[in-house]
């Protein structure tokens, strides 16, 4: 496909994700922040429906072969990223999704969180250009690397192709993890709402 | 005008009821199963990263040359795809945000609330770079590859989510 083609498509699906995110006011920070801090899981269960569809439809297709899956090295940087990105984006109250959107719906803290998200971004710019970590792409060897802190690289595909098992395989096992967490936050739900009719009954004045 | 348009071409009830989140995520889903095969699954970080490195360029000019970053890790290029990702997700918010007539400014009302966006915007760019990937890569595309990058990434946010909802928590009581 064309580059201005694949700009297209990417335009176009950004724009029903927009759309679909706008109307349900899916937010992956409070999908995590939500579950941790009020115990409440609307944004959680959406997430993890998503994850098992997605884990099903990569893993297929990565066992024929098919599909563009992302393909870097990962190691201590991949983790400690995510973890500052993860405190973040509890901070500023929205993830890298619902600032777009909610600049979309005129909010102005959401373009301010983005604005500095780049300002962000351009910081560490200056820094990997002193110490050159993580790696860049082309030094990537998809072996480990421990002395850059580097595990290499591996997916379903690779788990196919090492141990002769269709990707699907493993993927099918991670849609039954994903769903045993989904089922234990049904569960938790129905006790939080079993509870709290017995609290609205036994508040209720006897007749 | 848009009254029409919201209640004749398309159909009302979508904008004026909040869709349930699982039938949305899980119709995206199924979009970026498409975009895995097309181009590559949803993400939005590596956008944002040429956006800045774009930006940079019109700011500095030839003075970008002088970081290697933007030499050997992201190149600035305006057609690169993921930029038009994040670009769609605004256009396809504002659309929707005014045809449910939810479109308005909002301004922030307390300093704190600008402080802790400003760092936590900071943190968040900081991170994606760090890290090569953002949540949405995370949850919607490594993940669900089965990518060990993957694990690693929703180890972190979940111990980051944790602090900064410690944080968030010891703000909110004061």
């Amino acid at each position: 496909m064309s580059a201005i083609g694949q700009c297209l498509v990417a335009f176009l699906f950004g724009s029903v994700v927009g759309l679909l995110v706008q109307r349900s006011r899916f937010c992956n920070t409070a999908a995590l922040r939500d579950a941790i801090l009020f115990k409440t899981y609307r944004n959680t269960k959406a997430l993890l429906v998503a994850m098992m569809i997605l884990t099903f439809g990569f893993t297929l297709f990565l066992t024929f072969g098919e599909g563009n899956p992302m393909h870097f090295d990962v190691g201590l940087n991949t983790f400690a990223g995510l973890f500052i990105f993860g405190i973040g984006m509890v901070l500023a109250g929205a993830c890298t999704v619902s600032t777009w959107v909610k600049t979309g719906e005129g909010n102005i803290g959401a373009l301010w969180a983005l604005i500095f998200t780049f300002v962000g971004m351009f910081l560490f710019s200056l820094v990997w250009s002193v110490n050159y970590w993580p790696p860049a792409p082309a030094s990537m060897t998809g072996e480990p690397n421990l002395e850059a802190l580097q595990l290499g690289y591996a997916n379903a595909a690779t788990l196919q192709e090492k141990f002769g098992i269709p990707a699907i395989f493993f993927g099918l096992i991670q849609i039954g993890v994903l769903y045993l967490i989904y089922r234990a936050i049904r569960r938790k739900e129905d006790a939080q709402e079993a509870a709290h009719m017995q609290a609205q009954a036994a508040a209720q004045p006897a007749e | 005008m848009n009254r029409q348009l919201s209640e004749v071409v398309l159909p009302s009830e979508f904008f004026k009821k909040t869709l349930d989140p699982v039938i949305a995520l899980a119709a995206i889903a199924v979009l970026d199963i498409f975009m895995f095969l097309i181009v590559g699954a949803w993400t939005v970080g590596g956008g944002e990263t040429m956006m800045t490195g774009l930006i940079a360029q019109a700011i500095m000019g030839d003075d970008i040359n002088r970081l290697p970053f933007w030499q050997l890790v992201f190149v600035p290029d305006a057609g690169y795809w993921k930029i038009y990702i994040s670009l769609g997700m605004l256009f396809g918010a504002f659309v929707s945000a005014v045809l449910s007539k939810e479109f308005y400014i909002r301004i922030p009302r307390r300093l704190e609330e600008w402080v802790l966006i400003t760092i936590g915007g900071l943190l968040m760019g900081i991170g994606i770079r760090l890290a090569f990937v953002c949540n949405v890569s995370t949850f919607f595309g490594m993940t669900p590859e089965m990518n060990m990058g993957g694990y690693l990434a929703m180890s972190g946010i979940l111990a980051g989510a944790w602090v900064g909802s410690m944080i968030y928590k010891k703000i909110l009581e004061g």
